[in-house]
């Protein structure tokens, strides 16, 4: 007990410091720039953080592991990454994908929707769905990859940027445990999916 | 409230990093201690010596001090090559694509004793090649590559005894999800630095 006393503020303090620092170290957000895109960790983790249909169906993903729990919660983060290199790769050597756009709009339509409707396939086709959508998302982000850059420095940016948006939908969808919570993450995936949408009739 | 810390403390990490440019030189660091710094802060060696810790960390006591011993000497082959040669080589690549298929067997959880040696080996001497400082006089270049050397042996063996502490069901699936983003890089910048030959020459 005298412990928990002596600790005390030192809690309240952490409390109070730890988004104080996270504020602090804040730098200007240039979503997308005109300019090009900077070969550093620093561009390659802000890449897949400003483009927001990217942001959701990355959020869905982990939103949806998180509910369908182990193994998903795990395997669904570990499959994207893996089959997202592969789409980032056709994308960088030119290889064509029609619809990119629009398959990524869909990811977050149908992700989004699973987490709504708690949808709870085989774990296989849960990953093979997830697969399915990462190559597009890939695609995309490989596409835009500029040529003659030793990017690997961009590229560590970039998938870890990818894996914590990840890790963001599974805290959050690690309310599912109880049942308000439940009910919150349900919506969250309602949301995402009409966000989906929205993009999907931006392209249509 | 150590949890909600500790998360706050990783996101700032990852926030604060700078660039890391590949073979950049600093300015007033050479002999052995700059080749340290230049095999650990090149990313692609890093990722490497990580994936190969990570899966050396998962083997059985005998098989991880066998990795270490066959990649301290592969490494060792290399170095003496890379001394005596002057040529470029594809050593970076090879290297990237030993990382990457490290990640893939962290991933699937799979490294069957003959293959992780066979790796180590490979790393070994591809990380030695791709270490050889440019533009500096011979025994400057020998100097920075023993650096190299030690500083690719010891991290190794830091990276491989450490992981063998990630036996719980979070840190393993940590270790897989790593593996798994290794995987990712590797092949994104294998296909960005094929891209760029075939469009650049």
């Amino acid at each position: 007990m005298r412990f928990r006393t002596t600790l005390a503020p030192l809690r309240a303090a952490m409390r109070l410091l730890s988004p104080l620092a996270l504020a602090a170290i804040t730098t200007p957000a240039f979503a997308h720039s005109e300019n090009g895109v900077a070969i550093d960790f620093w561009g390659g983790f802000t890449h897949p953080i400003f483009g927001p249909d990217h942001v959701i169906a990355m959020v869905a993903v982990g939103l949806w592991g998180a509910f369908l729990g182990a193994p998903a919660i795990w395997l669904l983060p570990v499959v994207f990454p893996l089959v997202m290199a592969v789409g980032g790769a056709a994308g960088v050597v030119g290889v064509p994908l029609p619809g990119v756009e629009t398959g990524i709009a869909v990811s977050a339509i149908m992700l989004g929707g699973m987490v709504a409707f708690a949808a709870r396939p085989p774990l296989w086709i849960a990953a093979v769905l997830v697969g399915a959508f990462a190559i597009f998302h890939g695609h995309a982000h490989g596409a835009e990859l500029p040529i003659g850059a030793d990017a690997v420095a961009f590229s560590m940016g970039f998938v870890v940027a990818t894996g914590m948006l990840h890790l963001a939908g599974i805290a959050f969808g690690g309310l599912s445990h109880w049942p308000a919570g439940r009910v919150a993450v349900r919506g969250a995936g309602g949301v995402i999916s009409l966000l989906g949408l929205a993009y999907l009739g931006k392209f249509l | 409230m150590n949890r909600f810390f500790c998360i706050a403390l990783v996101i700032c990490s990852f926030v604060s990093t700078t660039p890391a440019l590949a073979h950049t030189p600093i300015m007033g660091i050479g002999g052995v201690f700059g080749g340290i710094i230049h095999a650990l802060l090149i990313p692609e060696h890093g990722l490497t010596l990580l994936a190969l810790g990570l899966v050396l960390g998962r083997r059985q006591q005998e098989t991880r001090r066998s990795g270490l011993l066959v990649f301290a000497a592969a490494l060792t082959c290399g170095l003496v090559a890379a001394a005596l040669t002057g040529e470029e080589t594809l050593a970076g690549d090879i290297l990237l694509l030993v990382a990457g298929t490290l990640g893939l067997l962290i991933a699937a959880d799979w490294a069957p004793p003959r293959l992780a040696l066979a790796l180590a080996a490979l790393a070994g001497v591809t990380f030695a090649l791709d270490s050889k400082p440019d533009g500096i006089s011979t025994a400057e270049s020998a100097r920075m590559l023993i650096g190299s050397g030690l500083g690719a042996v010891i991290a190794l063996a830091v990276v491989a005894e450490v992981s063998v502490f990630f036996r719980g069901y979070a840190l393993f699936i940590a270790a897989r999800v790593a593996g798994s983003w290794i995987a990712a890089i590797g092949i994104m910048v294998l296909s960005l630095r094929i891209a760029t030959r075939m469009t650049l020459g």
